[in-house]
């Protein structure tokens, strides 16, 4: 295990985020539930030093058992960040009582395929050994014999290298992680994508009837996480459940860090407390005239802002779900008055439909059609028709994929038409509420597509 | 006993549509559609078999 097995616990100062100590630009709300973490950009930043880290956080707790670990964890009703929210302690458990010869396998994902996303990059950025500690902690309960961090970013990737290097320099005696390059590719951050790659294959997904729990990597029992999941893990194992919770019940109470991009003054990364309203989300980042805010990433649904009381629900994950909502993979995009919803999601599902591995049939041909189907209702061309598409084309497609990229990109569109039923309307007229140009505040940098664009 | 298809190994072929036209039909773009995926223990031979013949090996019929 790591360092000493001593309990005593360096008792930190501050506020215990995540963001603690990340460069100067934090400048949280009143109510500090909102706090602005980073902007955009990817200059380097400082990696905070092994040193400042078990100053900030204190060093790794010693003699935890997997029982224990268990249920704090539960109590602590931990959910993952990377997009399917699945309780945490739930996959360690499964993977630590999953019947096989293999030594257990323990992957943190911080591939950040989903476009707009930057705040898993930035949290391995600025302290990849908070993540590392969860990584080890992991492990070490699963008594794991190999561990692997897979990433995109070539910053990322040198600050944890540097960061490992740090903890080995100061005797620091754990699993070695493995860092696996992630290439590009929306579906390169898919589970089964993932463990393929690590595995030298393709970073494609695969079709599998067993679930990673049980046979993953190489037929291993496999826990794959977000990094920010992993980061999370090595606070709540520091400072409790009911540190985590902040004394809140039901859902996950924790802080997450969103990536909140689009139509505001201030896109960058947050790290948000529960309780938080959206209308103090939205004063934060500085949107000017909100219309609609999708919400977590290109699976994502929409709320649309116009309709009553919107604005004033608490941004936790309970009432989240009232709204069918979720913060999936813990972007926020918002829309305002100079583009329309529609033509941004019609973007968005053409950029997703070039995304598909092409693997399986009802992807590879239903994405187009069904892209095709969300630019006539966009762009006004033949609004009738392209509903009556999607009505013929999704069920051809939903689950039919081997992976969930098309019952995604079907929650987009299912929920684009819902919510906007009445631009809907008003585009069979030839009309569009849209003040400004058609084109796309959601979609990735350098993407190109023509029903964003072309209008 | 159930019909499994690996959609990522499928190339639409069509051939388990042919030999199984009680279990799977195509869309259109030949792609199977699991008509239904129970398996009558009196067809397991055949689906097997079928299972056999496909091109890209993407049927398993599955013991439950």
């Amino acid at each position: 295990m790591i360092e000493s097995v001593s309990v005593s616990i360096m008792a930190p100062t501050g506020p215990r985020r995540l963001s603690q100590g990340w460069e100067s630009a934090h400048r949280p709300a009143p109510s500090g539930r909102v706090a602005f973490v980073s902007d955009l950009s990817t200059r380097p930043r400082l990696v905070m030093p092994l040193a400042e880290h078990v100053a900030a956080y204190g060093r790794l707790p010693g003699g935890l058992t997997l029982g224990m670990t268990l249920d704090t964890l539960r109590a602590a009703n931990l959910t993952g960040r990377g997009g399917a929210g699945f309780p945490f302690w739930k996959k360690l458990q499964a993977v630590a009582t999953a019947e096989s010869r293999k030594s257990p396998v323990v992957i943190a994902n911080g591939s950040e395929s989903e476009p707009l996303s930057k705040k898993d990059t930035l949290l391995l950025k600025n302290n990849p050994h908070l993540v590392l500690d969860g990584i080890s902690l992991v492990a070490g309960l699963l008594g794991a014999k190999s561990a692997y961090l897979y990433v995109k970013d070539r910053e990322a990737h040198s600050a944890v290298n540097a960061a490992m290097r740090e903890r080995r320099e100061r005797g620091i005696t754990e699993l070695r992680v493995t860092i696996v390059e992630a290439p590009a590719g929306y579906v390169s951050g898919q589970e089964t994508a993932v463990v393929r790659r690590i595995a030298k294959g393709p970073a494609l997904p695969q079709f599998s009837m067993d679930r990673i729990a049980s046979s993953g990597l190489r037929g291993a029992p496999t826990l794959l996480s977000n990094v920010e999941t992993f980061a999370h893990v090595a606070m709540i194992l520091r400072f409790g459940s009911e540190w985590y919770r902040q004394g809140g019940q039901g859902g996950d109470r924790g802080t997450r860090l969103l990536t909140i991009i689009g139509a505001v003054g201030r896109p960058g990364v947050y790290e948000l407390s529960p309780g938080a309203s959206l209308a103090e989300v939205l004063r934060e980042t500085e949107a000017p005239d909100p219309r609609a805010v999708l919400f977590g990433g290109y699976f994502g649904r929409w709320l649309d802002l116009s309709a009553p009381h919107t604005a004033k629900f608490p941004m936790d994950d309970a009432a989240l779900a009232e709204h069918r909502l979720s913060f999936g993979a813990g972007v926020l995009g918002v829309v305002g008055r100079e583009t329309c919803p529609v033509v941004e999601a019609a973007a968005i599902t053409e950029y997703l439909a070039g995304q598909s591995a092409g693997q399986c049939g009802p992807c590879l041909h239903g994405l187009p059609e069904i892209s095709t189907a969300m630019a006539r209702i966009a762009l006004s061309s033949d609004v009738e028709r392209g509903m009556h598409d999607l009505r013929s084309v999704i069920p051809l497609v939903e689950h039919r994929g081997g992976c969930q990229h098309p019952d995604g990109v079907i929650q987009l569109v299912r929920s684009t038409v819902g919510a906007f039923a009445e631009e809907v309307k008003l585009h069979r007229s030839g009309r569009c509420t849209a003040q400004g140009s058609h084109t796309s505040m959601l979609l990735p940098p350098g993407a190109s597509v023509s029903a964003g664009g072309a209008a | 006993m159930r019909l499994v298809i690996d959609p990522t190994r499928c190339h639409g072929h069509g051939t388990c549509a042919e030999l199984l036209d009680e279990y799977i039909r195509l869309d259109k773009w030949h792609y199977p559609i699991i008509a239904k995926q129970k398996v009558s223990v009196s067809h397991a031979d055949l689906l097997r078999r079928a299972a056999q013949l496909c091109p890209e090996l993407a049927i398993s019929v599955v013991d439950d």
